[in-house]
Formats: structure tokens, sequence, C-alpha cells
């Protein structure tokens, strides 16, 4: 096989993923005149009334504050839960603890749709219906399994020593996880973490279901409103300028952390 | 050890019992009182809901649209496996194989869909589909393709196949990356003796690496499958909401539609007890046939 000819797939397929990615942000700068005259063409001056409507008229500032607030907590509480749960099974060896990694490893693997039916009256019963706080523990705990999963597989590689040394030494065992394994393991947090920040502020469905109140609503439902309108007002513009608003903090991301992301993602898709 | 019996149970305890009550509360609760729920008629409000036995699962049975989701769901499963697995192999191996300069760059290219938000891959494709000013038409009309213009989201027939691409697009790099894992832990040393063999790089691909890369490929359709059967109705929601004339409803969105838009919570909960049953009947069957034993080195 010609190297030459094994690039042109390679260059068909990166101009199909970056097209359309670049196509929408420079339709966040076009007027809609500009977008029906030529849909493919550059906007003719860098126009930024699409992002200021898509903020004002749209509140997309208090969508992306709920997402940033749901994003944070979503991501703290689930390292809070997890790290001394992975730390207990992966190192204490308790009986049992074979089991209960099955359990929350399993849990990876079922369709939760038929969950969400009773964990929105559970949610009404708690009074956390359209709250982001509800939601964010809802988030937490969704991805608990997956981030356990990922810390244990982190927390294996530390030399048992280590914890020995620092018991004699007199450290207590909440002393050993919070001082040794926790700073140990810093790079599988980070990793988790910045995986489970995107899919919480990526997520869809969920808030669909849990939010009901715009003032409450995350950029995805936002976005999804503003797509919903677009239909009927027409106005691509500030459709496109609330994605761009959407997807930036999601680059800057995967630009910083490419190569964690990537190895992150792999790692925890080998599961099923 | 200085410390006792007692304190190492307490910190035990400290460890596990948060997370153990948060996940019985907000997913093993939910799961199982889903399986309960599937035997009540109930709309939403305490005082009516209703015990009534299996009737729900005779609704299921007798629900024409119930067959016709089942078959969209397995119809996207088989897309995506075949797009994304022939694909991401095809990438991976070129990546990996031939010496390519800009590999690092067509990886982190290709990559980056995998951690886009679905809402925003849903519109952002709506739009590529949109009749008039999308991608697609106007692509078609440029190559003088007039006639094979058409409302590819609002016809009965395209709709559903419009929504594969979308999905292979947005899921290829992660399986690449995979592949590409596999693939690198395959040692030089089998092509080397391979290419001694006198074995063409096209049967080197059959011969060594697809072989060698199988658990991997495994995983993948796995994982594909599972993701498919659990998620697609994601997609499905965002960009057709299961129309026109039920043409796209998968499990998922149907589930959608008679629990959150009709109030039919009970038949709901029956809907998604199908989908947990489908789905791991489907994984076990799977695994089933994809056993196959590993490659001795």
């Amino acid at each position: 096989m010609g190297r030459a000819g094994i690039r042109i797939p390679l260059v068909l397929w990166s101009l199909a993923v970056l097209y359309p990615i670049i196509w929408m942000f420079i339709g966040s700068f076009k007027s809609n005149g500009e977008i029906y005259a030529n849909p493919w063409g550059w906007p003719e001056s860098l126009n930024m009334g699409n992002f200021v409507t898509a903020w004002t008229e749209y509140n997309i500032d208090t969508s992306v504050f709920n997402s940033l607030i749901v994003t944070v907590v979503g991501a703290l509480l689930t390292l809070f839960l997890a790290i001394p749960t992975a730390y207990a099974i992966e190192r204490l060896r308790f009986r049992g603890s074979q089991f209960l990694f099955t359990l929350y490893v399993s849990a990876m693997m079922i369709p939760m749709v038929l969950g969400w039916i009773p964990l929105f009256f559970l949610l009404a019963r708690f009074n956390m219906l359209d709250n982001i706080y509800g939601l964010a523990i809802v988030y937490a705990v969704s991805q608990l399994p997956f981030t356990i999963f990922v810390l244990t597989s982190f927390m294996s590689t530390i030399p048992k020593s280590l914890e020995e040394s620092a018991a004699m030494d007199g450290l207590s065992p909440y002393g050993v996880l919070l001082k040794i394994i926790t700073p140990l393991s810093m790079s599988g947090i980070i990793t988790v973490t910045i995986m489970n920040a995107i899919q919480f502020w990526n997520e869809y469905f969920m808030a669909l279901i849990f939010l009901q109140t715009e003032e409450n609503y995350t950029l995805a439902l936002t976005i999804d409103f503003i797509s919903s309108e677009a239909q009927y007002t027409n106005a691509w513009g500030t459709l496109f300028a609330s994605l761009t608003i959407a997807i930036v903090p999601v680059i800057i991301l995967y630009a910083i952390f490419q190569q964690r992301i990537a190895k992150g993602m792999t790692e925890g898709a080998i599961k099923g | 050890m200085v410390q006792s019996k007692k304190q190492k149970y307490l910190f035990l305890a400290f460890c596990l019992i948060p997370t153990f009550i948060m996940f019985s509360i907000f997913t093993l609760y939910p799961l199982f009182s889903g399986l309960y729920y599937s035997f009540f008629e109930w709309s939403g409000s305490s005082e009516n809901k209703e015990f009534i036995g299996i009737s729900n699962y005779i609704q299921l049975f007798n629900d024409e649209i119930i067959p016709m989701t089942i078959l969209h769901d397995y119809f996207l499963v088989a897309a995506k496996v075949l797009g994304i697995m022939v694909l991401a192999l095809f990438f991976a191996v070129a990546l990996t194989q031939l010496k390519i300069k800009e590999a690092p760059f067509y990886r982190i290219v290709f990559f980056f869909p995998n951690i886009m938000s679905v809402v925003v891959i849903g519109i952002l494709w709506t739009f590529i589909y949109n009749p008039s000013l999308g991608l697609v038409n106007s692509g078609l009309q440029f190559m003088g393709l007039e006639d094979w213009t058409r409302p590819w989201l609002g016809s009965e027939k395209w709709a559903l196949p419009s929504l594969v691409l979308p999905s292979i697009w947005a899921g290829i790099g992660l399986f690449m990356l995979m592949l590409m894992g596999g693939i690198a832990n395959v040692s030089k040393s089998y092509y080397e003796a391979a290419e001694i063999d006198g074995a063409n790089e096209w049967q080197q691909f059959w011969k060594v690496t697809l072989p060698l890369v199988w658990p991997q490929i495994k995983i993948s359709i796995l994982y594909i499958v599972i993701t498919t059967l659990n998620g697609s109705f994601i997609i499905v929601q965002i960009m057709t909401g299961g129309g026109p004339n039920n043409s796209t409803h998968v499990m998922g969105s149907y589930l959608y539609e008679q629990a959150f838009v009709q109030y039919n919570f009970g038949y709901g909960a029956t809907i998604g007890v199908m989908i947990l049953i489908l789905s791991l009947v489907t994984v076990l069957i799977l695994q089933f046939f994809m056993r196959r034993e590993r490659v001795e080195y």
C-alpha cells in the first residue's frame, strides 16, 4: 500500500471531524441573513451580536453558572466518596471487598434509564427535584462505579511498604489515607476528575428529566431549548453562538490535558 | 500494629459506608423499585397507583411500537459496531504501523469528538442535515447530485440511517485509541518473522495484527453494544425525538415518552425492565460467541 494513498482517508476524516466544528464556530459570528445567503461562507465582519443575544435573551449566563456548580460539586462529591472506598477495597482487603468491587463495577454495565423513573419521585420526596444540587448528587453517584474502578487500579501500584512504615511511625489509618495514599494517587485522581467534570458539563438526559424551571437549566438544556426555538425563529446564529459557548471550555480542557483524557478514557472503557 | 480491631473496623466503616449508602439510595433502590413500578398503573400522583399484576407486560407484548423500537436499537448497534470497528481498526493500523510523521495530529483530532457533549453533537448534525441550509444537501447540490438531496431527518425512510453517521463520527476516536494500545503491545519480532516468511502487509494484518488485537476488538464491540443499547436514545431525543411517525423511536426514547411525556410511569418502568433484560441477554450471548482462545505467544 502506498504511503501517499493511506493519507487520503486520514486527511478526509480529519476534515470530516474539524469542518463541522469550525463551521459552527464561524457561524456564530454570522448574521441570519449571511447564514441564509451562504451557509458555507465567511462572515462579513466579526459580529458578536449572536453571543450578546444568547447571553442576554436566553440567560446563558445563568445556565453556565448552573453547569459550573453541578460540575464542581458533582466532581468533588464523587472524589470524597470514591477515594476512601477505592482505598479500602484495593489496599485493606477485608472480607467482602471483592464482592463490593464487583457490585460497583457491574453497575457500569446496567442501563440506568429504568432507575430514572423512581429516582424522579425519590428526588421529589427529598425536595431535590428541579434543584441543581440534587442533580449534582445524582451525577456524582452515577460516576462512582467508574471512579472507583479507575482509582483502585491507580492505587494498586503504590508499594505496600510505604503504608506499613507510616503506620509504624504512629500515623493513624486516616492519616495514611490523607497524607500517603491520596497524594500518591494524585495523578489518577486528577485524570478521573477531569473526565467526570467533562461528563457532568456535557450531560443532557438526566438534566432534562430532573430539572424543570428555566432558571435551573444547565447549559445542555438551554442549548436544547434555543435549538428547538430556532426551528421557528430561525435564530441559527444565536444557536451557533450558544454551541460555541458550550464547547470552548471543553476545548481548553482538552488542549491542556489531551494525553491524560485519552489515557483515562481508554482505561475506563476497558471494563466490559 | 498499634491499632486495635475496633479502630480498624471503625476506619473501614468510615471508608465504605457513605459510598454504600449513596449508591444504595441513588442506584440500587431506583433499579429495584423500577422493577416494582412495572406492576402498577401509575400516572404519578400517589392516590392513583394501582397494582395491576403483569398487565403492563401483556400490554408490552401487544404494543406495536415495541418491536419497532427494538429493531431500531439493534439496527443502530449493528451499524455502529460495523462502522466504528472497520474505521477505527483502519485508522489504528494506519497510525501505528505506517510511519506517518503527523500521526499525533490525527490521533488528537480523531479523539476530540469523544469529549463533546451529545447535545452539541446532536444539534450540530441536525443542522448538517438541515434540508435547505445543511452541509449534506448543499454538498450534494455542489456535486451536481440534486436528485439525492432530501429532508434527511424528516423522512421516515432516511431518519434512522441518518443517526448512524453522527454516532460513528463521535465514537471512533475512543476505539481507535483502544486498538492502538493493543497494536502497540504486539512485539515487532512477529512482523519481522512474517516478513521473512514472505507475508505482504495485507497478510501481516490478517495473520498477525488481527489475532493479536482480538482482546481489544472484543472489548470494543461489547462496549459499543452496551453503550448503544443503554444510551442511543439520547441522540434520538435530541435529533428527532423519535419521529417522524415513530420511525426513529428506540427503546429508551419510547420509555421517556411513555413515562415523562404521557405520564404512564408504570408502563415506562416495564419498558425499562425490558431494556435491562435485553441488554443483559445480548451481552451474555455476545460473550459466548466471542469466546476465542487467546493467541499463544
